[in-house]
């Protein structure tokens, strides 16, 4: 009954008008207003997904969405009472300048709009929790229920952590804005780690295949490269670019068809996203253009140079270790601490890189995290001291990880104990 | 062939649970579905109160539908043909549509003249 050539959904079109509709409706009410902006777009698209499977698809879906959310928000303001007397002032507001919007005749402004609002989601008041789920929910178009999944958290402690967030933007005022000359390098820097956190959030390998996971990671990766494209941008936003996108090129060999983690080092480099790889590097090429060296800098540096090896054997060793010799110039970050104490074992061997685990073993900040002790156990059973390595795969074992981490501590374990059945 | 109409009533407040993402995934399987060889037609209806006539005494009264107080709205219709009910249940199952409110079949009277 549907002719054929009718209109199809792009990928993910929901999600992305979603934000960007957000993102334009709050530019034109104010910060103030952003549940109003949410409502009219969560509208728009009930709308669209309760007519379309009898009508078919408009001609134009993105239009049709803009101008049924902008229909929506005038009504609402007209027919709520909450916004009396402001309600004149708010539809002038809607009308003003909306037409070429809904004309989809703006595709720099929506961008600008959208731009604005990531800065005001990673905005430094709000803590690094709130900023990454304000900018899943706002930017991203991720529902709290999808938000919740990618965190393991409850949706109510996600719906209490947007309801705050947004109590605090109101209150406090945090305007759309682009920020000013003196701030920018700061709030540049504020939004940059919101970007990794919330594709680190992604990244994290968990059992099951939630595709959801990787559409977290690529929506970093989109935000990285809107930044990295407007007049924000600087040699670390395409270094952190860089960085993603060589790290999202291995997640299709990252895991097997088990389930279960695939090393670095034992992914098959066929499996790799050629397409991401080529990005990575052409991004990593803009970002040492410049002057500027940033931690961004030195980590696609390390990404780099794994993802240019010819073969997990012909991995760059020797000049990985020197980037996180530069990167620990850099930072404090007991994290990277570890990471490079991994990589001293392929350069040094086991005793050195013990050595260089020594010093983080009372760090608080790595108190919970299995990699310490799996990297322990992995160096002690290299030396062959097995208590010590089964000991510290069990330690391992008892921190917070998921069910993939876990299977994989698992079979260190079994190794180390079979070579060492007495124990 | 015996024709039938599927009446599907929405559910508001399950609608409203699904993400955009999930919401285009349905509207893509219901359009999947929609365009296969057995229906025949089909039409959305208005998400308004819509009007109720019936008798009042000896009046007539014209009211609001009570449909938005329902939790399920009738959001539309189709038609399908079938070989009988049993077909046509079986062909209505693959609708997105369970979870999201009710279908209800029944089945085209054809007068033989």
């Amino acid at each position: 009954m549907q002719e054929s050539g009718s209109p199809v959904l792009l990928e993910h079109l929901f999600r992305r008008e979603c934000g960007r509709i957000v993102a334009w409706l709050a530019g034109l009410l104010g910060s103030a207003h952003l549940q109003l902006a949410e409502d009219a777009a969560q509208e728009a698209m009930l709308r669209a997904a309760q007519t379309w499977p009898f009508q078919g698809i408009p001609q134009k879906p993105e239009a049709w969405l803009f101008r049924t959310a902008h229909n929506y928000a005038i009504s609402s303001v007209r027919r709520t009472t909450v916004f009396s007397s402001k309600a004149d002032a708010l539809v002038a507001a809607l009308e003003s300048g909306a037409q070429p919007i809904l004309d989809l005749d703006a595709e720099q402004s929506l961008r600008d709009d959208e731009l604005r609002m990531v800065f005001m989601c990673c905005h430094p008041k709000l803590v690094p929790d709130a900023q990454v789920a304000l900018s899943l929910k706002l930017v991203g178009g991720f529902s709290k229920e999808e938000i919740a999944r990618i965190f393991f958290s409850e949706p109510s402690t996600i719906a209490q952590r947007l309801v705050r967030a947004k109590r605090l933007i109101r209150e406090q005022k945090v305007a759309l804005t682009m920020p000013s000359k003196g701030q920018l390098e700061e709030r540049v820097n504020s939004v940059l780690k919101v970007i990794y956190l919330m594709f680190s959030g992604g990244y994290a390998a968990h059992a099951g295949e939630d595709l959801i996971r990787v559409d977290v990671c690529l929506e970093a990766l989109r935000l990285g490269r809107l930044v990295a494209s407007s007049s924000m941008g600087a040699p670390r936003v395409d270094a952190l670019v860089a960085l993603m996108a060589l790290q999202a090129a291995r997640l299709p060999a990252r895991m097997d068809a088990a389930g279960d983690l695939v090393l670095l080092e034992e992914q098959d480099r066929k499996a790799w996203d050629d397409d991401l790889i080529a990005l990575g590097f052409s991004y990593f090429d803009r970002s040492i253009a410049g002057e500027e060296i940033s931690e961004w800098h030195v980590q696609a540096a390390i990404a780099a140079t794994y993802a240019s090896a010819a073969s997990s054997t012909e991995i760059d060793w020797v000049s990985i270790l020197g980037h996180y010799d530069q990167l620990m110039e850099m930072t404090d970050s007991p994290v990277v601490a570890l990471n490079r104490a991994v990589v001293v074992m392929k350069v040094h061997g086991a005793e050195a890189s013990l050595a260089a685990l020594t010093p983080l073993a009372g760090n608080n900040a790595l108190q919970k995290y299995h990699l310490l002790p799996a990297t322990q156990g992995h160096v002690l059973a290299a030396l062959g001291r097995l208590d010590e390595a089964r000991a510290a795969f069990l330690a391992a074992l008892e921190c917070d990880c998921t069910l993939p981490e876990k299977r994989f501590l698992q079979r260190q374990l079994a190794t180390v104990s079979m070579l060492h059945p007495s124990s | 062939m015996p024709q039938y109409v599927l009446l599907l009533h929405s559910d508001g407040e399950a609608w409203k649970k699904l993400s955009p993402e999930e919401m285009q995934k349905k509207v893509e399987k219901y359009l999947a579905w929609r365009n296969k060889p057995f229906v025949v037609g089909g039409a959305g209806l208005v998400r308004d109160t819509g009007r109720v006539i019936r008798a009042k005494g000896d009046d007539v009264s014209v009211t609001e539908g009570p449909f938005s107080e329902s939790a399920e709205v009738m959001g539309g219709f189709y038609t399908i043909e079938a070989a009988g009910y049993d077909e046509a249940v079986k062909l209505s199952l693959d609708i997105p549509h369970i979870g999201l409110g009710t279908i209800e079949i029944r089945q085209v009277m054809v007068y033989n003249t």
